[in-house]
Order: structure tokens, then C-alpha cells, then sequence
């Protein structure tokens, strides 16, 4: 079954006098618990699609079909809604709420999507254990590292249980460790609960871990090619 | 326990300076609020009280012409037995009946022209805070007939005193001459010089006589324990009188114009201060709370992305407001009540209060009104106009896009 | 330093717009403030200026002259006699415009059908018109003609109350000076309307002559009015007629004579200072506010600038001066605001539906708002200098930035 399928997108953006092509007739099909890698240079493309794929954006023209949801014909609300219930999103920059701790962080998502009090202590504890962050849940991100930061904003995207998690160049601000660390994170996410990856990157470590990887260059496509993850090792 | 509660408290905090200024300009203005409208709620309760009790009751029945031309004809007839049934449809002692007339008065040495009201001495006391106000000498007693009280200032100008006679001449209700001599019993310092220039009371029946008068006066006088009862009085007195005879119920309203209409203008000079100093708060707040929307603009964006309605952000940014202007209620209704208290001890007075005083019948110290509603009006309307700013901050929201939002620094 | 402070001008200006809707909505502020000061004040002094006119008016002159006992007593018996040698020459000389002698008694008057006290005055029409103190407007007949006239003018509102009218005779009794009761009857030869209808009912014109004859007083008065046409001078002339009026006359200024006046028209000033102050006060949280908010979202740059060697004092003023462009704004819309709301006001402000109030306190049925060009720098000091002083403790702040720390800030 496939969790994705994007038809003939097209996106331009206007900076100043200029028009950038985001998006030119990018055709795309990725199936329920894959791993994929979107890569190319700055400017690609790969974060327009991945945006386009998150329902953050829309694209200009085209198809874009996640779950059982074409998202280009969806309103913001309903968008939002998908974004927080079936979809789960890490950024470059951790973007972690700075005045909540690591556990509230996680909880507050967890109120948004209606999850009883009763059960949201718990559950939040569970996903900061689930990504190695116990005994650490009350620290404000300030007090946590990088690394740590990204792992609290891990959780929180997975505290829903989507079947999918965006990620966009996650490991930009990591060290080589904790990059690995993170990448490790979400192979056993991928592997251990089936959720579907879609990872853009242009870090080759991070590449070394994709099954699939999407190589993108002026927005448009230039090959799709299955690989035999090998992690870091080769990178 | 609730995060987003936990998460606008935490954010007022981020800049707890800036959240403190905001806080602060809030209780400055309600203390500055509570301060003058409790002054000023004050300063018309004596205003009415003060003129109510020492002129004209809270409610008279009078010849539907008498009020507007205070002609001696326009009297009302069988004036004490008018009162009486008054007095027991409405269950108070504080009826009482009068009659007026203008004289030429004169002592030994000196002559004036006063007005001479003829008044019950048995029910007199109770509607008319004059009898209490007697500084010297009695006031009227039940059997008096040619004894008069007058003013401190009129027995100056007389030249009389105590047990001095003055001889009264003017015109009866029908028009002849009327002529009498009365006695000096009391006189009254009510430190209101304008007043105490014009009292001269006798008893009805004297002036009744004097006055070719008969049966009849010009008024009843009737005081009510608080405003409130007077529309209920006014309508079981009317149910007394013939629907369509002469005589007329007119309430304090009615009977001293003046009085509501100098309250009315001044409020109205109060409402614009006030609503001038509420709009200043309602932008110290409304800048405040749309610096922190436009701050936390890549925040907002992010929690967008995770997929939070802006709605919901909405609601937090309301809920931050929601605490800071809770903050600026409960310290301005507290530092409020304390400053009320202070001052309803201790009393209020500025230079040149004396004169206003003296020409609004009020006291040379203003106490001010000691009641809820002095207290929260000011208060509860910042905290609402506070609220009301935080629309725009909000509403901004709903035009974050998550994308661009998250790409702002 | 020329040149640095013409950047420096021009790096607060543009960083006052860098955030042009947080600088529209302090500028709604601070016009809003400043328009309110300005705009109460201008009420408060039309107010004023009102309620001196009318008391002048019925005063009337700015200095008046009497026995010294009149005041008290103001009885007939309490006379003094007619101007002559050096006060009636300290009286024919400038600055005094104008002077009226005028007999001034209680008195009763009658008609056929019923009767009121008023104060009777007998007067010479034609200095009282010098004067400005004859009735507003004569609504039927006409005025006294001379001093010999033998009619009577009376109020409207007496005249309803008296139920009599023009052409009618009335009585007026009073009181000669071994307390006989003197009257006269005279006919109502006109009719006048007046601002404040106290003032209808409590004044009966009659001629001076034809009283002191009726009182037997021969040509004493019981008071002489002067006016020199502007009673904010009053002092600097009344020394001078006090010394002609000798010791046993007894001259006072309207100050003295009306203390509810003199102590309105000297509060103002005070009032609308305090006004002005508490508005600015409210104001100040805001301005305080914004500008710390400049600074703290220009941290790094402030410690860009120190670390190219601006000194604290450089940043100190472009602070302040970012702060001044603010104010100065606010003040010219306020300002421009007040203008434009008050100029087409000072025609009137019809406040009919709250007269009787308003009589209390000496006023007609219009109030004229007075723009005063002294309100206006009021609020532009007060504005300026409280401003700038609160201004001080942001920019104060950030002139002290540790620059390396400032910089290492995200």
C-alpha cells in the first residue's frame, strides 16, 4: 500500500524580479514503512516536496495523495489536522518550546491531540524512554544538548504514533555522534513499529542508512534508486 | 494539569520586565480609576443627600403649576390632612407639609426680603436636616405660633438675635396685604452661606393665618431612607391624588434639575479622562502582547507545523493575556480597596475644595463612596479592555504561514 | 562629530520604522494622550474663562469700591457718597475703561398678584454699558434710558413668577436709612433675558436718581464698579485707586470679592498640569515598554556597534534621539488632533440639555472650548521632558552592554 504518491507537482516561487522553479513535474511513490533519503544540493527542491508532502505547502499543480488523502484538495484546517494526528515532523533546528521542559514539551503536543490527562504523564514518559531520554524529563532545552534536543523533538513527533515521520535535514546541527545516534533512532523506528521515513538530507552519513534514496536537482527528479543501507560506515 | 495554562504563564515570564511594566500601567490605572470614580460617586451621594435633606426631599406634592413659577396661588389644599394620608399610605414618619411665601422682613434696623416657608414642627425634623443644624436657641416646637428660626448669615444682615422680633410684610394668597410679627426662637449655621442667607421657617399655622392661606399650603415633603424607594413612593402617592385635579408628584429628579444635570456633565467629563487613560492601557497592552506574537514568530510556525490550529495559538496568546490582566485586576482591586479604605477614614481635600464645596452644598472633606461598584468598575473595565486588545495580536496568527513563519528570525 | 551625529540621526530614524507597526501604535498612543490633554485642558479653560465672564458679568467690574461695612451688611444705611476729587480722578484715567456708581439694596417687589425678594439696583444706563454689565438682551420694551428713568426692567423668569408683564406696575419696597419701610410703585418699561436665570430673577434694573430719592440718600451709592478690560491684570492698577479711595472706603478686586472665582481660575493651571502629568504617567508604561523592547531585540547589533568602537554615550544618544523622533511625532498629531477637533468647537458646544447643572457652577447654556496656545507647549514639555527621562533607564541599559556578551546572543 502506499503511504505517498505525489502526480506531476509543480511549485515556483517569485524572489524579486527572479521566478525559481521549487517543483517541476516531480512524480513520486513511496509505500507504507519505507526509508527514504530526499537529497540534491541547496535549492533542490527536497524541502519544498518534503513541505509538500507535510501539507505545509501547496503546490501550484498536481497530485499529492497521503494515506488515503489527496492534500492538495484539503483546507488549512483539515491540514493541520493531519499534521497532528497522522504525520509527525523533526526540523534542522530542534525547535523545542524553550520555556517547557522535555516532558511538557512532549504532554503539550499530546493535549493538542486530545490525549486524556490521566494517560499523557505516562505515555510522554514512554516515548522520552522510547528515544533514550529517561531521567532527563524534566530539563528545560536549554539545559539539554543538541543531540538530546533533537531526540525531545523526536518524541514529540512520535507521540501521536503517526505511520509517517518528515524529517527535514535533521542532523544539520549534530555532531557525527549523535548524528548517528539519531539516525540509529529512527532505522529502529522504522523497523521496529513499520513508521515510513522520509528524510531530507544533503549529509552523506545520513544517506547511508536509507533503503530508498531520492537524488533531486532544480526541482526536478533525476533518479530514484532502492540501496542496501549500510549506515555510516562507507560515508 | 493542564500545559497550556502552564506553558502562557511560563511566557509571560520570558520577559517578566516588560510583563511587569504592562501589569503596572494596568494597576496604575486602576488605582487612578478607583480613586476618582469613588471620589466622585462619593462627592454626588453628599451632593444629592446634602441637597435633598436641607431643600427639597425626595419627593414633593405640589400644584402641577407651583414648581416652575412658585406662585403663592398654586398652593395645595387641605395641605396637613394631605400629609397625614400620605404618611400612612407609605408607612414613614418623614412626611411633612409646607407652605412658602416671599416678605419683606425687618428688624429693628434693618429690612430684607426673604422667603418664608411654614412648616410642621412636629414632622419637620424628620424630612429636613435644618431642625438638627439649629446652632442657638430651639428650633419650632408644636405649640409655637409667631416664632421663627432663621439663617445665621439673615441674622446677621438683620441684625437680630435670639428673642428679637421681625415684622413680615407681603402679599396673601389673595392678593391683599398680609402683615405679622414673629419671634426669634432659633437660628440655624449650616456653614452653606447661600442657605444660611435665606431660612426662615414659622410654623404652617402661623403662616396660614398670616397668609390667608386657610387650609392650604404649597407642598408635601416627603424623604425616603435611600433613592432607591423613590419611583415605588412615587406611585402610591400618585394613587392618593385625583387623576385629574391640580396637584402634581414630582420626584428629586424633578424638583432639582440642577442636580442631575451638574452630576450628568461632570460624569461626562469623568467618562472622557477615564475612557482616555483605559484606551492608553488597552495599547501599552496591545503593543506588549503583539511584540510577543511577532517574537515568537518562528515558534508559532513550528507549533503550526506540528499541526496546532492557529486557533488554538490564539487561544494561548489569549490565555497569556488572560493571566496578565488577571495579575493587573487583582493587584489594582487590592491596592485599590486599601486606598478606599485609607480615604474613607481619613477624608480627601485639595486647595479650592472649600469653595466648590460651598457652592455645590458638600462638605469641606470629600469621603469617598466605600461600595463594589465604585471599587471593580474601574478595575473590571481595564481588565475588558485589555482582553479586547490582545484581538489583533491573535488574529495576526491566523495569517502565519507555518513555512515562512519558521523561516523568520 | 558632525558627520557621526548626522549617521546617528539618521540610524534612529530608520530604526524607528524597522518595526513601523509597533511605532504606528505608540504614536496612536502618545497623539491620543497628547490630544487628550490638550483637549480637556482647552475644556477646563473654556469652562473657566466662562465662569469668570458671567461672575465679572454680575459682579460686575474687576475692582469695586465700597463702605467698609457693605460687605457684611448690605444695607442702604452702609452707603458711601459719590466719587469726587481724587478718586473720581484715579477713576477718569487710563487703565480704567470704564466705572459705574450704582445703588445696591434688598428689596421686595410686588405685583398684584404675588411677591418676590430680589436685590434691587439702580444704576446710570449709560456707564453701565461702558461698563458691559447691562442685561444680555432686552426681550420686550426697552432699557432705562437715563438715570432719571422712573421705570423698572425686570427678568423674564421674575416677571412670569410675578405674573405681570410689561407695561404693568409693580411695588418695590425697601428700606431707608432710619429703617422705614420705603416703596414706590413703577411701571415694568422693559423686559431682559440673561445667561443664567439666577440672575433674572435675583436683578431689577431701576434708575439711580429716582431710587436714591425713594431711599433718601440723597447721591450716596452702594457701590462703584471699575473695569479696566482685563481681569487677569487686575493687580497691578487696584493699588492705585485703594490709595485715591482713601481709608474710609473699603476697595477690593473680584479675586477678594468672589473667592469661588479666584480659586477656579488659580487651580487651573495646577489642574491641568496634574491632568497632563497623570495622562503621561498612563502613557510612559508603553513608551517604556517599546523602546526596552528595541533594545532587547537589538542587542547583537548594539554590541556590533560597541565592538566597532561606538562609544556607550553614542549609543546613549541615538537611544534617546529614536525615542525624541517618537515623541515629536506623537506631539505633532496630537497636537494636529486637538487643532482639529477644538477649532470648529470654539463656535460652541451647546450643552442646553444640562443648563441647570451647568448654572450651578456659573455657566450658560454654551461652552466655548479655549484653545490656549500656553496648553499646548504645557503638553509638549511635560511630554518632552517626562519622556525623555523615562527613555533614559532602556537606553541607559543598553549603552551599558557588555559588548562581547551582547554579541554571542541569539
Amino acid at each position: 500500500m502506499s503511504a505517498i504518491i505525489c502526480k506531476d507537482l509543480c511549485k515556483t516561487f517569485r524572489q524579486g524580479e527572479e521566478v525559481i522553479t521549487g517543483l517541476d513535474n516531480v512524480s513520486l511513490s513511496i509505500d507504507a514503512g519505507e526509508f527514504v533519503c530526499l537529497s540534491g544540493p541547496s535549492g533542490s527542491g527536497k524541502t519544498t516536496l518534503l513541505n509538500a508532502m507535510g501539507g505545509l505547502d501547496t503546490p501550484d499543480s498536481g497530485e499529492i495523495t497521503v494515506g488515503s488523502q489527496r492534500l492538495d484538495q484539503l483546507g488549512k484546517g483539515e491540514l493541520a489536522d493531519i499534521r497532528l494526528n497522522s504525520i509527525g515532523f523533526v526540523f534542522q533546528a530542534y525547535n523545542l518550546i524553550p520555556v517547557l521542559s522535555a516532558r511538557e514539551n512532549v504532554e503539550f503536543i499530546m493535549q493538542v491531540q486530545g490525549v486524556p490527562a490521566a494517560q499523557r504523564g505516562q505515555l510522554a514518559e514512554q516515548v522520552l524512554a522510547d528515544v533514550g531520554l529517561q531521567g532527563m524529563e524534566t530539563r528545560l532545552p536549554a539545559e539539554l544538548s543538541g543531540g538530546q534536543q533533537q531526540r525531545v523533538a523526536v518524541a514529540r513527533a512520535i507521540a501521536s504514533k503517526p505511520r509517517l515521520v518528515l524529517a527535514d535535514e535533521p542532523t544539520a546541527n549534530l555532531d557525527t555522534h549523535s548524528a548517528a545516534q539519531l539516525m540509529d533512532l529512527f532505522v529502529a523506528l522504522n523497523e521496529d513499529k513499520g513508521v515510513t521515513f522520509v528524510i531530507s538530507t544533503h549529509d552523506t552519513r545520513v544517506m547511508g542508512y536509507a533503503r530508498r534514496l531520492v537524488r533531486l536537482q532544480d526541482g526536478r527528479l533525476i533518479s530514484d534508486e532502492a540501496q542496501q543501507p549500510h549506515g555510516m560506515a562507507q560515508a | 494539569m493542564n500545559v497550556t495554562w502552564v506553558l502562557a504563564w511560563r511566557n509571560l515570564w520570558r520577559h517578566g520586565r516588560r510583563t511587569w511594566l504592562t501589569v503596572g500601567a494596568m494597576v496604575f490605572c486602576n488605582l487612578l480609576l478607583v480613586f476618582m470614580i469613588s471620589l466622585q460617586l462619593g462627592s454626588y451621594q453628599m451632593m444629592i443627600n446634602n441637597s435633598l435633606a436641607m431643600v427639597s426631599g425626595h419627593l414633593q406634592v405640589q400644584h402641577r403649576d407651583f414648581m416652575a413659577d412658585q406662585r403663592m396661588r398654586d398652593s395645595v389644599p387641605a395641605v396637613a390632612a394631605l400629609a397625614d394620608s400620605v404618611r400612612e399610605a407609605l408607612g414613614t414618619e418623614a412626611v411633612a407639609a409646607r407652605g412658602q411665601a416671599f416678605a419683606l422682613a425687618s428688624s429693628e434696623d434693618r429690612s430684607f426680603g426673604v422667603l418664608i416657608t411654614g412648616v410642621q414642627p412636629l414632622y419637620e425634623p424628620s424630612v429636613s436636616s435644618f431642625p438638627g443644624l439649629v446652632s442657638r436657641g430651639r428650633y419650632l416646637q408644636a405649640d409655637d405660633r409667631d416664632a421663627i428660626v432663621i439663617g445665621a448669615v439673615l441674622a446677621r444682615n438683620l441684625q437680630v438675635d435670639l428673642g428679637g422680633e421681625l415684622t413680615f410684610l407681603g402679599s396673601g394668597r389673595d392678593g391683599s396685604f398680609a402683615a405679622g410679627v414673629a419671634t426669634v426662637v432659633g437660628i440655624v449655621d449650616t456653614g452653606i452661606a447661600d442657605i444660611d442667607r435665606v431660612v426662615a421657617q414659622v410654623p404652617l399655622v402661623w403662616f396660614q393665618d398670616v397668609f390667608t392661606m386657610a387650609d392650604a399650603g404649597h407642598a408635601v415633603v416627603v424623604r425616603l431612607d435611600e433613592l432607591d424607594a423613590v419611583p415605588a413612593a412615587v406611585s402610591t402617592v400618585s394613587s392618593l391624588l385625583a387623576a385629574d385635579g391640580d396637584l402634581r408628584v414630582l420626584d428629586w429628579d424633578a424638583l432639582q434639575p440642577g442636580l442631575r444635570q451638574a452630576i450628568q456633565s461632570d460624569m461626562a467629563s469623568g467618562w472622557l479622562m477615564y475612557g482616555v487613560l483605559i484606551l492608553l492601557v488597552a495599547f501599552s497592552v496591545l503593543n506588549t502582547q503583539l511584540m510577543s506574537v511577532l517574537e515568537r514568530t518562528r515558534e508559532f510556525g513550528v507549533m503550526l507545523a506540528l499541526g496546532m490550529s492557529p486557533g488554538r495559538l490564539a487561544r494561548l496568546v489569549g490565555i497569556e493575556t488572560l493571566l496578565m490582566a488577571s495579575l493587573g485586576l487583582a493587584l489594582g482591586l487590592f491596592l485599590g480597596a486599601l486606598l478606599i479604605w485609607y480615604l474613607s477614614v481619613a477624608g480627601f481635600t485639595y486647595p479650592g475644595m472649600e469653595e466648590m464645596a460651598a457652592r455645590f452644598n458638600m462638605d469641606e472633606r470629600m469621603y469617598p463612596e466605600v461600595s463594589l461598584l465604585a471599587l471593580a468598575w474601574g478595575p473590571v473595565t481595564v481588565f475588558v479592555f485589555t482582553l479586547l486588545a490582545a484581538v489583533y495580536p491573535s488574529l495576526r496568527l491566523f495569517r502565519l504561514q507555518p513555512v515562512a513563519a519558521m523561516r523568520a528570525v | 562629530m558632525g558627520g557621526v551625529s548626522r549617521i546617528v540621526a539618521v540610524l534612529a530614524w530608520r530604526n524607528l520604522w524597522r518595526n513601523y507597526r509597533r511605532t504606528l501604535i505608540m504614536l496612536l498612543a502618545i497623539g491620543i494622550g497628547v490630544w487628550a490633554m490638550i483637549f480637556m485642558s482647552a475644556l477646563m479653560r473654556g469652562m473657566t474663562d466662562q465662569m469668570v465672564h458671567n461672575g465679572l458679568a454680575v459682579l460686575p467690574g474687576e475692582v469695586q469700591i465700597h463702605h467698609p461695612r457693605y460687605r457684611s451688611d448690605p444695607s442702604v444705611v452702609n452707603s458711601m457718597p459719590s466719587p469726587t476729587g481724587e478718586l473720581l480722578a484715579a477713576l477718569e484715567k487710563p487703565p480704567v475703561s470704564a466705572w459705574a456708581a450704582r445703588v445696591r439694596v434688598p428689596a421686595v417687589i410686588a405685583s398684584e398678584r404675588d411677591s418676590r425678594g430680589v436685590t434691587l439696583l439702580g444704576v446710570d444706563p449709560a456707564a453701565e454699558r461702558a461698563l458691559g454689565s447691562l442685561p444680555d438682551e432686552i426681550l420686550q420694551g426697552r432699557f432705562l434710558t437715563d438715570a432719571a428713568d422712573r421705570g423698572v426692567v425686570l427678568g423674564a423668569s421674575l416677571a412670569r413668577k410675578l405674573d405681570t408683564e410689561l407695561g404693568k406696575r409693580v411695588v418695590i419696597m425697601s428700606q431707608d436709612p432710619d429703617n422705614n419701610v420705603a416703596d414706590r410703585g413703577s411701571r415694568v418699561v422693559g423686559i431682559y433675558r440673561a445667561r443664567l436665570a439666577s440672575n433674572e430673577e435675583q436683578f431689577v434694573y431701576a434708575g439711580r436718581e429716582v431710587l436714591q430719592q425713594m431711599l433718601t440718600i440723597g447721591t450716596a451709592v452702594s457701590e462703584v464698579a471699575v473695569s479696566a478690560n482685563d481681569y487677569r491684570q487686575v493687580d497691578s492698577w487696584a493699588p492705585a485707586i485703594e490709595d485715591a479711595a482713601g481709608d474710609n472706603l473699603e476697595v477690593l478686586t473680584w479675586m477678594e470679592l468672589d473667592t469661588f472665582l479666584s480659586s477656579m481660575l488659580s487651580m487651573q493651571d495646577g489642574f491641568t498640569l496634574i491632568l497632563m502629568v497623570v495622562i503621561f504617567v498612563a502613557l510612559s508604561f508603553g513608551l517604556v515598554n517599546t523602546l526596552a523592547m528595541a533594545v532587547f531585540e537589538r542587542v547583537r547589533e548594539i554590541g556590533l556597534m560597541q565592538a566597532l568602537g561606538m562609544r556607550p554615550s553614542l549609543i546613549l544618544y541615538q537611544l534617546l534621539l529614536e525615542s525624541l523622533y517618537l515623541l515629536v511625532l506623537g506631539l505633532i498629531l496630537g497636537n494636529g488632533l486637538a487643532w482639529l477637533t477644538i477649532k470648529p468647537l470654539e463656535s460652541g458646544i451647546d450643552i442646553s440639555g444640562v443648563a441647570q447643572g451647568m448654572e450651578m457652577m456659573g455657566m450658560g447654556t454654551t461652552l466655548y472650548p479655549a484653545l490656549a496656545y500656553q496648553d499646548m507647549l504645557m503638553s509638549t514639555a511635560v511630554v518632552i521632558v517626562l519622556g525623555l527621562l523615562a527613555s533614559l533607564l532602556p537606553a541607559w541599559r543598553a549603552a551599558r552592554l557588555d559588548p562581547v556578551r551582547a554579541l554571542n546572543k541569539t
